[in-house]
């Protein structure tokens, strides 16, 4: 039988972070050394501005990829194909190595929450999903890589965990799959089920790329804001995720009180010491004590453009 | 078998926590129950809960944050309306907007895009009260759209700009049908407020007066990727919009409303002045002249 390459055949591109407007000056002046860079994707394909011009800059220096937030691939609405035509436009221009959203829907009636919103996973979710993503890959002319999304509901209707959804989708629409480590482990909590068991449940060769970062204990559930350092248990599943998959591309998100770039850089470096066989660090990340409150609890990237104007 | 079509559910789920009395009277709403006819007690049939929160606590976290996301999406598209109207009262108008102007698009940059619209509707028809607050708030988040819209739009950043000794190339009898290319980043907007000093002043500081009502013209354009906005001539105004329209300096000259008093070789001079201010800015990309 024929072997399906690691990654579905993508490189391993090391560990990167995600491109943010508060780090444009820094990146282009400084011009850090780092593997590589995600973009969100919406951020861009419209921008004709600096913010498409920093893009233009730093994908001549490192390789990019492309994070889409507004595919809505769950949507029971139709496919929006001129955002299709503009992903790929995008994608071409910046030679992104591949382009990745989310499994979940965004808005439907012609709307959008800007939320990734979760589905029932059973089996006629699971047809509705691959047949979109079949088309989408289509007109994209590459494989769509879907990411695990966080959840904080499930559905009565749900059939099956949300690990086999992920798995049958990716073997019946062949499509590449980025795993959330955190995401794992926040719905994990949320929704009672076993972390370790979703990680080993994948198709490990065809996940292409991880994503790692922090997010916030509400106490009752958790929300994965992208405002912290990665917690412990997180960077365990990442171990046990890169041993799986052989090494995958790694980028951390940080979009609420980013830091200064060299420290969102060393908190991605981190990752060294769950690659292979190495040991733990001696010094890790406390996770912050529950926040009573849920009021400032904002998920998923959110990133605005940052108009500068002559004074 | 699952119970529900996909469709129903995902339309009662967005009903549901984009409703602005919450999730419980989302769930209760009609266009909710249309969809899928459950009461908040009975929601587990539909959400499950988890052993630390019901099912209506479990929405409540998605309801949360869709507010709570577009709000900050909004503040910090309008930056300097926001510190004019406070955060309470801005709140309020945001709210009030994401309700009658949900986002329908893929990109958060269009979010806000009605906002100057929406708070003119909001405007009471009552003309006897002073509403000159309002009208100028109207003013201030059309000017932040418009300077939103052209720091992101196209450019001409990666072509020169026409220089004066270009312009003034032109002999005086090819004037009237030469025709002006723009840079595509330039537009002309009217406001009732100069409201463009207010919000120069805001960005620097905490407080500063509101400006009397004032009929104002703005060109708003960007250079190096960085926003300029310059205020114009009602007459000047006049001519660059109709030049940016396509029209010919002929007839664009043609179209102005000048007083009958002009004394033509003083304004021969003030026209002169503006294309050098013009093309100082790098207002034009190229003249074209017939063949």
């Amino acid at each position: 039988m024929h072997e399906r390459p690691s990654r579905l055949g993508q490189p391993n591109l090391g560990l990167g972070v995600g491109l943010r407007s508060a780090h444009f000056s820094y990146i282009l002046q400084q011009q850090p050394q780092v593997d590589w860079f995600e973009v969100i994707s919406e951020n861009f394909m419209n921008s004709g501005g600096r913010p498409r011009y920093v893009l233009d800059q730093i994908a001549e220096r490192y390789p990019v990829v492309m994070h889409g937030v507004s595919l809505s691939i769950g949507s029971s609405d139709p496919l929006d194909f001129d955002y299709l035509a503009r992903l790929k436009r995008l994608a071409d221009a910046v030679g992104a190595r591949w382009l990745s959203d989310h499994l979940c829907w965004t808005g439907v009636l012609g709307l959008n929450t800007h939320d990734l919103l979760p589905l029932p996973l059973n089996e006629r979710s699971l047809r509705h999903v691959v047949e979109r993503v079949r088309v989408v890959q289509e007109v994209l002319e590459r494989p769509l890589v879907l990411e695990n999304p966080s959840s904080y509901v499930t559905f009565a209707d749900s059939t099956m965990p949300e690990w086999e959804f992920m798995a049958r989708m990716a073997n019946d629409a062949d499509c590449g799959l980025l795993l959330d480590v955190n995401n794992v482990y926040v719905s994990s909590v949320n929704h009672e089920f076993d972390p370790v068991e979703y990680v080993n449940r994948l198709p490990h060769e065809r996940v292409v790329q991880c994503h790692l970062a922090g997010h916030t204990d509400c106490g009752t559930h958790r929300i994965d804001t992208h405002d912290s350092e990665v917690i412990d248990p997180v960077w365990e599943l990442y171990r046990r995720a890169s041993r799986l998959s052989g090494g995958v591309s790694t980028l951390l998100e940080w979009d609420a009180k980013i830091p200064p770039f060299p420290v969102l850089h060393a908190e991605v470096l981190k990752a060294r010491n769950y690659l292979g066989d190495a040991v733990a660090p001696t010094t890790r990340a406390t996770p912050a004590a529950p926040i009573e409150s849920q009021e400032a609890a904002v998920f998923h990237p959110l990133a605005h453009t940052v108009v500068e104007v002559t004074d | 078998m699952s119970k529900h079509e996909l469709a129903k559910i995902q339309a009662w789920m967005q009903h549901v926590i984009m409703h602005p009395g919450g999730v419980q009277a989302g769930i209760e709403a009609d266009e909710a129950r249309e969809q899928i006819d459950v009461a908040p007690e009975a929601v587990e049939q539909v959400i499950a809960p988890s052993s630390r929160q019901t099912s209506v606590e479990r929405l409540a976290v998605y309801a949360n944050a869709y507010q709570a996301r577009l709000l900050e999406c909004l503040r910090a598209e309008y930056p300097i309306t926001l510190k004019a109207m406070g955060e309470e009262l801005f709140d309020q108008f945001a709210i009030g907007y994401l309700e009658r102007y949900p986002s329908q698009s893929y990109t958060l940059d269009h979010l806000g895009a009605q906002f100057a619209t929406y708070l003119a509707e909001t405007r009471p028809a009552d003309d006897d009260a002073d509403w000159a607050w309002l009208d100028f708030l109207v003013d201030l988040a059309r000017l932040e759209w418009n300077i939103a819209e052209v720091f992101d739009g196209p450019g001409a950043e990666r072509e020169p700009p026409l220089d004066t000794s270009q312009l003034l190339a032109i002999g005086p009898e090819r004037w009237p049908e030469a025709r002006l290319v723009a840079v595509p980043c330039l537009r002309v907007i009217r406001l009732d407020f100069p409201v463009h000093e207010y919000y120069r002043a805001l960005r620097k500081a905490d407080e500063a007066t509101p400006p009397e009502r004032g009929e104002t013209w703005l060109a708003i354009t960007r250079r190096n990727y960085v926003v300029r906005h310059l205020p114009l001539v009602p007459l000047e105004a006049a001519l660059l919009d109709s030049i940016l329209g396509g029209a010919t300096v002929g007839d664009a000259l043609d179209r102005m409303e000048l007083p009958a008093d002009l004394d033509p070789q003083a304004f021969a001079g003030t026209l002169r002045g503006w294309f050098e201010r013009w093309s100082a800015e790098g207002f034009f990309l190229r003249v074209e002249l017939p063949q």
